[in-house]
């Protein structure tokens, strides 16, 4: 009997959420909250970026709170997805670069007024680029990242290399050098390379001029299993072969940073932000501080560097929010010179030009600022984010990383698998 | 049919009254049933109906926005029929369902056997490890497990290397699906063993025993008895329990999902994890919606199946 009364409560219980919910929605009238969802680099790496927005917005708006929701970028796409369909988007959302087109291309995003935004004629014209689509603008730059070699110069030092190297062959050398030294124990990696760390290993590939993709005549075609290609995959083979990282995990399952900061780790390619998260005092390792250097991707040619892949966040306003303006002050509050200084602090490149002498003068973040200047980015098609989804450049890696297909074999089915997913619906 | 032909004798006013009374009784179930019915309806037919209904819809991300799909016929059933790697999909889960309710049935009914051997305390100790198992949640259970199979600081790789199986050191579970595929097998098996293994121990108990001493003194061995006195007995058991079972094991996503940072390589798809892969990843909910279709077409054809054979069971008895 009890069992009865209990499931007539719980009956009654989910009838009233029900109900309270469907009010919910329905009495909005004057907004007192707009919700935010940034990705939680911007609460781990630079809070008070958001702070002195939400600070700035609150001035203007004293009777609306902010409320920032951080999502992870596994699966902020998911909930966003789920959000516009069930009409709760938030307010502003942050997306990367590489997710914008296909976003702006099934009309998820309100159109932007470009003179409305601070340092809007100074924007990074990489990050720009990635916010526009059919000649309008649809998002906001807000940061972008450049990676880096990040090494130890004391095992480096111990190792007997001197200098940086200055080529991607002198590098592999010295990566064979550190594994003389400290090779013996099995779980040392002259340069830490997980089987998934793509933005890495096509950044090679761009290097020997091979590319992921290229459009002609109005189609795509794979370009992976290409001769200039295929030489840069058979390099990423050899740095696999130096690392002693697992093959069928990415460089942020665990953050490599921390993996350096454990010690038995020579070099790895990372953004600025990664520096002092390898430093950081709860979960990295602090001691390190001083035997840390970074010098750009070395290229296959002498003196050169290799392209480093343009990553990046833009803010993008959903369709489906009803508090347009409000949204528009505080994308105008969090990318404020005084607010993208924050984010060029902590290790990255803030989204205007104007604060590059910023980073250029602080010897942490240089190197990545230098790095900068050469970048590669991936196919601009609203399709692409389906790519990256599909784990397509993963999958690839890691059978080449494994051993379980050849490199010419794994590039030659990822290719075709490119094609067919950019081609798709066009 | 007694009560009708008893009607026949009652003056009419009073027939009519009573068979207004005879409706308004016959009526009382189905208004007993109508809450449950209509939550039914509200939480599973509806959103079943708008599952099939988007199946036969193109429904991408730019028909999401809108809330309007376009109605394409069979055409996502075409696409998935003629996509080579959804048949291999298909055949891995069949597979990987065979294999684990296999071992899950036989694994469970032997400890089942073996609590009726045991003396009382080890079968509360065995008894209560089971409940412990089973109480743990999905999730913790699959992070745990993911930190014993850890690539870097897994304590498998550690005792497997103390114990000289080999050089484990460093040893990538995941690296070969076989190998990353016993992994899930392991985990699911375990955790769904509890379940089967109390149930049958709960219905060996209700086995009377003068079958069983009849039986031996005939002069049957232990496991003559077991085939021939016990299997026959507990089979309305064994099948719900198999057929649950494969109802569970089928639809498998959160181990593999959760277990592989979300991002589990092709060689890892399942059929559920396929479907919301084309739906939440690649944004083709319409296709997404036809997998699962067929998903529980195959299940419902499973089913269907067990529970034929268990009302015929039922009628034996």
């Amino acid at each position: 009997m009890k069992v009865r009364y209990l499931a007539a409560a719980l009956l009654a219980a989910m009838l009233a959420v029900a109900a309270s919910t469907a009010s919910g929605s329905t009495s909005r009238t004057h907004a007192t909250k707009i919700v935010v969802w940034l990705q939680n680099d911007a609460q781990n790496g630079w809070p008070e970026m958001v702070a002195i927005a939400n600070r700035t917005f609150k001035a203007q708006h004293p009777d609306v709170d902010v409320d920032v929701q951080y999502q992870s970028w596994g699966t902020h796409l998911t909930k966003f997805d789920a959000a516009l369909a069930g009409g709760d988007a938030p307010d502003v959302i942050e997306m990367g670069n590489t997710e914008m087109t296909k976003y702006m291309a099934a009309g998820a995003f309100k159109a932007l007024s470009q003179s409305a935004f601070p340092n809007n004629r100074t924007w990074l014209q990489g990050l720009k680029g990635s916010c526009q689509y059919n000649g309008k603008l649809y998002g906001v730059p807000y940061y972008a990242g450049a990676r880096a070699v990040i090494y130890r110069t004391d095992q480096y030092k111990a190792a007997g290399i001197k200098g940086t190297p200055k080529s991607l062959s002198q590098w592999i050398a010295d990566n064979k050098k550190l594994l003389k030294k400290y090779g013996s124990d099995k779980g040392y990696s002259a340069v830490y390379f997980p089987g998934k760390y793509w933005y890495f290993a096509m950044s090679v590939v761009y290097d020997y001029g091979g590319q992921i993709a290229v459009r002609k005549g109005g189609k795509w075609k794979g370009t992976l299993d290409q001769p200039k290609a295929l030489a840069g995959l058979n390099q990423v083979k050899t740095l696999f072969s130096q690392s002693a990282a697992s093959k069928t995990t990415d460089e942020a399952n665990p953050q490599q940073a921390l993996v350096f900061a454990k010690g038995k780790v020579g070099s790895f390619v990372g953004n600025g932000w990664e520096w002092p998260y390898a430093l950081d005092t709860k979960v990295g390792n602090p001691a390190l501080d001083g035997k840390m250097g970074a010098f750009p991707m070395p290229s296959h040619t002498k003196g050169k560097f290799m392209p480093t892949f343009l990553g990046g966040s833009d803010l993008g306003v959903p369709v489906t929010t009803k508090n347009q303006s409000l949204a528009v002050d505080w994308i105008k509050a969090f990318t404020s010179t005084a607010a993208e200084r924050e984010v060029a602090k902590a290790g990255n490149i803030a989204n205007t030009t104007t604060l590059l002498a910023f980073n250029a003068s602080n010897p942490k973040l240089a190197p990545f600022a230098r790095a900068a200047k050469y970048s590669w980015f991936v196919p601009t098609s609203p399709n692409w984010a389906n790519v990256e989804n599909a784990n397509v450049l993963q999958n690839m890696l890691v059978k080449i990383a494994t051993g379980r297909a050849s490199v010419k074999a794994a590039a030659k089915s990822a290719s075709s698998q490119i094609t067919r997913i950019l081609n798709t619906g066009a | 049919m007694a009560s009708v032909a008893e009607g026949g004798y009652i003056p009419a006013a009073r027939r009519r009254r009573f068979s207004r009374r005879r409706a308004g009784q016959a009526a009382a179930p189905y208004v007993l049933l109508a809450p449950a019915a209509a939550v039914i309806g509200l939480v599973l037919a509806y959103p079943l109906y708008l599952l099939v209904k988007m199946s036969f819809e193109k429904y991408g991300l730019f028909e999401l926005i809108r809330h309007k799909g376009r109605w394409i016929g069979t055409a996502n059933y075409a696409s998935i029929l003629h996509d080579s790697t959804f048949w291999h999909v298909v055949l891995r889960t069949v597979l990987f369902t065979a294999v684990c309710v296999t071992l899950t049935m036989v694994l469970g009914t032997a400890i089942a056997l073996l609590l009726l051997q045991l003396s009382t305390w080890v079968r509360v100790a065995l008894t209560t490890g089971l409940v412990l198992v089973w109480a743990v949640p999905v999730i913790v259970a699959v992070n745990i497990w993911r930190w014993m199979v850890d690539y870097q600081f897994g304590v498998a790789n550690w005792t497997l290397t103390k114990l000289h199986v080999g050089d484990f050191t460093r040893h990538d579970w995941f690296a070969n699906p076989w190998a990353g595929f016993g992994v899930f097998t392991a985990l699911i098996v375990w955790g769904a063993i509890p379940f089967v293994t109390i149930t049958v121990y709960a219905a060996l108990a209700q086995v009377p025993q003068e079958l069983l001493e009849a039986a031996a003194i005939d002069g049957a061995r232990p496991w003559a008895v077991f085939r021939e006195v016990t299997v026959p007995l507990l089979k309305p058991i064994f099948v719900i329990l198999t057929s649950l079972s494969i109802i569970w094991d089928f639809q498998v996503f959160q181990q593999i999902w959760v277990m592989l940072d979300s991002r589990p390589s092709s060689d890892y798809y399942t059929m559920a994890i396929y479907a919301f892969h084309q739906s939440f990843q690649i944004s083709e909910y319409g296709l997404g919606a036809a997998i699962a279709v067929v998903m529980v077409v195959i299940m419902f054809g499973a089913t269907l199946m067990y529970l034929r054979q268990m009302l015929r069971t039922g009628e034996v008895y």
